[in-house]
């Protein structure tokens, strides 16, 4: 007796359920890729860390609070000079050289056209093996770039807002950046005042093209430029009071 | 009914997909938080925030002391000449249009050192707390940087001969452990160029004014 066998009934895949397949294994990967690529997790939640990082937080809100006092108190010293300057003409003349004195090193905001730059993370994925400190900026990026400006004329410098004077110091911690003792993130906007041509000596500075431009080019830093008519930097605040270094020249 | 089924399901597994994708891409991303840097890092960064705080404290203080001054003085008199005649002191001091003297340390230095090895050096410094430097006899301002001329190195225009001195005022226990400390700056320079660095604390250390005129051609006071 040969019986014939019921056919089996065709398998049914209805297309939404061959694109949740595929969508769910995708989710697996990027799931699995999330879960590696975070191996550092529970370190950065240990306890030693978290007591740092609190530390830092409440160093820069103290920073933050010394900077607003001493511009408040700057501000009246200022007032009181401008004030006496039409009391007594020998005050007024050494309260005007006060103010130039003053905006030559720093200490006053000073406007006029330059160029602003910026330079941020590359937004490339890291191949595998490469070393992403490669595609981040580097503190070094930052000073070349400050190097060529200097280099090509500039009059004044800032870096997110930090105004370059003689003790000010660009400093790298790790992957971040501080500058005169301001933590400062990417992306980083530094712009300067200084003559016409400005930006077309800096693209050709030996200081901008020697690293950072090979840089921005081979691991696709972000990188843009252009010229501003009408900059204004802010002026520096911080100690300008030296500790170790006394005045040799007496003023007239 | 099956067909709304299916959308709803995908719109589900799209909106898991989309948060993944975003947490992936975050956590890409340069740890620029302060609660994503290492321990050492975040060691680093306390000792120099507490050190800058101290410092903006210091000139705080001082700042305060001066506005006392003034108001002592009234707006006018002799008084209040001597007070602004201290703070373009202090003034031109700081930004290196005055000479100033002070305990420090002096870098002997011979060998090729690149641009990029001076500059590094003179930020090393800065950081490590020096109020005022110079390179043989030109001070070093916000301005000053060394590049390769034609025939030498070169700060403000002056050529750097291969043998050359590098001053610094600050605390000389201070300077000399940045700079000397294992992986520090005389470390690495070491690794790259071909130069002898000694260094040696000083009782006094003279820099002279900058025979820079810095006063901005193009830029000016910004009003308001």
């Amino acid at each position: 007796m040969t019986g014939r066998r019921p056919r089996a009934a065709p398998l049914v895949r209805p297309q939404w359920a061959v694109s949740i397949a595929l969508a769910l294994t995708v989710i697996g990967f990027v799931g699995y890729a999330q879960w590696n690529g975070s191996p550092d997790r529970s370190q950065f939640a240990t306890s030693v860390q978290q007591v740092l990082a609190r530390q830092v937080t409440d160093l820069e809100k103290e920073q933050e609070g010394l900077r607003a006092q001493i511009v408040e108190a700057d501000t009246e010293v200022h007032q009181i000079q401008a004030a006496s300057t039409t009391s007594s003409s020998a005050l007024a003349e050494l309260n005007r050289q006060l103010g130039v004195a003053r905006l030559a090193v720093g200490l006053t905001d000073l406007s006029g056209p330059g160029v602003v730059i910026e330079i941020a993370d590359s937004n490339r994925t890291v191949p595998d093996g490469d070393n992403p400190g490669n595609y981040i900026v580097l503190v070094d990026d930052v000073r070349d770039i400050v190097a060529a400006l200097w280099a090509s004329g500039a009059e004044g410098i800032a870096i997110n807002g930090e105004r370059l004077v003689a003790t000010s110091s660009i400093y790298g911690v790790g992957e971040s950046i501080l500058v005169n003792t301001a933590f400062l993130s990417p992306r980083f906007r530094i712009e300067a005042i200084g003559p016409d041509g400005l930006l077309d000596r800096f693209t050709a500075n030996p200081a901008f093209v020697g690293r950072v431009a090979r840089r921005i080019d081979v691991f696709g830093l972000e990188f843009a430029t252009a010229p501003a008519d009408n900059l204004r930097l802010p002026a520096f605040v911080g100690n300008t009071r030296f500790r170790w270094a006394v005045p040799v020249e007496a003023v007239p | 009914m099956r067909g709304h089924a299916a959308r709803i399901s995908l719109f589900a597994v799209a909106l898991l997909i989309g948060l993944l994708g975003v947490g992936q891409l975050r956590s890409q991303a340069r740890p620029t938080q302060v609660s994503s840097l290492s321990a050492q890092d975040l060691s680093t960064l306390i000792e120099t925030l507490t050190r800058g705080n101290r410092e903006l404290r210091t000139g705080l203080a001082d700042t305060r002391e001066q506005l006392r001054e003034y108001r002592i003085a009234g707006s006018q008199g002799q008084s209040a000449i001597d007070v602004s005649r201290e703070d373009l002191r202090r003034i031109s001091a700081f930004g290196g249009l005055a000479a100033v003297e002070g305990q420090g340390i002096v870098l002997n230095i011979n060998g090729e050192l690149d641009a990029i090895a001076l500059n590094d050096l003179i930020n090393e410094l800065r950081n490590a707390g020096a109020e005022a430097i110079a390179v043989d006899a030109i001070r070093v301002t916000a301005h000053s940087v060394a590049v390769q001329g034609p025939l030498a190195l070169q700060i403000d225009g002056v050529n750097i001969s291969r043998r050359f001195v590098l001053r610094a005022i600050g605390s000389p226990d201070g300077l000399t452990a940045a700079i000397q400390r294992p992986g520090g700056i005389i470390s690495q320079l070491k690794l790259v160029v071909r130069a002898t660095i000694d260094l040696f604390p000083a009782e006094s250390v003279g820099l002279p004014a900058t025979e820079q005129s810095l006063a901005p051609t193009v830029g000016r006071p910004a009003e308001g």
